[in-house]
């Protein structure tokens, strides 16, 4: 049976994203990402409140905890890359898909149609929860302002799990990517900021969400910031695709 | 003592150790280095604030390498092996040589505690002479109370992974809880915001077994809320309790669950 070229990157696409819809993991891993960030979120908003006067505005509490949510993101995109390796996945996988390039790649963009709404989701029920309790404690916002930081946030989380992801097909183990991946993000980062400058994927991306008036710690814009993140997650799921190419799966 | 014996040899030789020996003996060294950088160009400023705590943030978070060390000891036993290896798990093998389940746990556990043991005085030791290198004259005399605290923080965070694993029977929701919280965006330190309940988790009292000397000046990304709360004996306490509730629900469900659920 021949099948156009077109026809058939749908097809794989079709099938990656069946894959990945149907992973047990992935759905458990997104409600309870979503159910601890309602929390901290709680927690944050309450530390806010009885701040009074000096708290931080509607949407820095609400994205306040963006850095523990990532968690959940870099876990998404490990058990989407590393579950084709628990069993013999990957050697079917591959059979039925002998183009090794356009299959990761595929796989890539299926991650990124589920992590683009899941994140919206995450991100904009955390600063709708901030505005409700905060209401008049706080400053308001100006309506695209939020707009621009839901948006930024969901691009930071959606180009961290594609880096997850890449970094998970590399590695072909989830707990030394995990292990690898969650000290990067939790120890060695907030241990050296200040220390190194801010062009790694996520300090470069904080700025993708991070209001600009928070003084002279902006060193980037956000669309810089995006840009440097885009850089690291394109050019590690590139290396993750060349070595792919030519392993022995 | 041959199950002791067993369960060592099958830690050490487990895939991914590598990475918690490595983390466990060098990322404290590594830290304390250029903490103690930080510090000499503090002292030299004459705006040293931190010299008690010199050394020690570096064991703070070089728990890390005991944390993989406790999640692995026992997700490996509940690791699928692929359909070609007839998708077995270890945990089978393991309790049809040790027939005894309470055995099996007592030697893991043991194993888990007597590797986190040596891994702690292996960082110690690497940490002094890296202090006193940088530091020179100014190198603080590291306290033995101090040191053995840390040793205590040390192999109760392994044992507390070792005992939540089991429950999970897979690593990486403890993995996860237990790296994030062990760094300095801790939750702990988050709720402690809300509640002085928070004072009483785990890691927050174990802690004090080592890290907070009264008055510690505080650092940026922590603020003032690194003040000491319990005393170093009561915070060891608070610690070990958790972690006896821990291992004894832990020992229970494993006596009881079938080996297949």
């Amino acid at each position: 049976m021949s099948v156009s070229s077109g026809r058939k990157t749908i097809r794989i696409l079709r099938a990656e994203l069946d894959k990945l819809m149907t992973l047990p993991w992935i759905w458990t891993a997104v409600t309870v990402t979503f159910l601890v960030h309602l929390l901290l979120t709680a927690a944050f908003t309450s530390a806010s409140l009885q701040e009074g006067a000096a708290a931080p505005g509607i949407l820095n509490t609400g994205l306040a905890s963006m850095s523990y949510l990532q968690a959940g993101f870099i876990i998404l995109g490990i058990l989407a890359a590393c579950s084709e390796y628990t069993g013999g996945q990957i050697r079917t996988t591959l059979t039925v898909i002998p183009w090794r390039g356009r299959q990761l790649f595929m796989k890539h963009l299926a991650l990124t149609l589920i992590t683009i709404p899941a994140a919206f989701i995450l991100t904009a029920s955390g600063v709708l929860y901030a505005g409700w309790r905060l209401d008049g404690h706080a400053a308001g916002v100006e309506p695209h302002e939020v707009i621009q930081a839901l948006l930024g946030a969901t691009g930071y989380l959606t180009l961290t799990t594609l880096l997850s992801a890449a970094i998970g097909a590399l590695l072909r183990r989830t707990l030394p990517a995990l292990v690898i991946l969650l000290g990067y993000y939790f120890i060695i980062s907030p241990w050296s900021r200040g220390l190194l400058p801010a062009y790694f994927p996520d300090t470069a991306g904080r700025y993708m969400y991070l209001l600009p008036s928070s003084g002279e710690l902006n060193v980037l814009t956000p669309v810089q910031g995006a840009g440097i993140l885009m850089i690291w997650s394109v050019s590690l799921v590139a290396v993750a695709i060349v070595v792919y190419r030519i392993r022995d799966a | 003592m041959k199950a002791f014996h067993a369960e060592i040899s099958k830690l050490l030789s487990l895939p991914g150790i590598w990475l918690a020996l490595l983390i466990g003996a060098l990322a404290p060294a590594v830290i304390a280095a250029l903490d103690a950088i930080a510090e000499k160009e503090a002292i030299i400023a004459g705006v040293s604030t931190r010299l008690p705590e010199m050394g020690y943030s570096g064991l703070g978070l070089g728990v890390q390498g005991v944390i993989i060390l406790g999640v692995l000891a026992v997700s490996s036993e509940y690791r699928t092996e692929s359909s070609e290896g007839a998708g077995g798990q270890q945990i089978s093998t393991s309790l049809m040589v040790v027939s005894s389940r309470l055995q099996l746990f007592l030697a893991k556990a043991g194993a888990v505690s007597v590797i986190s043991i040596l891994l702690c005085i292996l960082a110690v030791i690497l940490i002094v002479p890296t202090t006193r290198y940088i530091l020179g004259d100014y190198a603080p005399l590291l306290e033995w109370t101090r040191l053995a605290g840390a040793v205590c923080y040390w192999t109760f965070t392994a044992l507390l992974a070792f005992g939540l694993t089991l429950l999970t029977k897979q690593g990486m929701i403890p993995l996860t809880m237990l790296m994030i919280n062990s760094s300095l965006v801790s939750f702990s330190v988050l709720l402690a915001k809300v509640t002085k309940l928070a004072f009483y988790l785990p890691d927050r009292a174990g802690m004090e077994m080592f890290m907070f000397t009264k008055n510690s000046a505080s650092t940026e990304v922590t603020g003032s809320l690194f003040d000491s709360y319990h005393t170093p004996f009561t915070g060891g306490l608070i610690m070990f309790a958790w972690v006896a509730v821990l291992l004894g629900i832990a020992a229970i469900v494993f006596h009881r669950r079938d080996v297949a659920a």
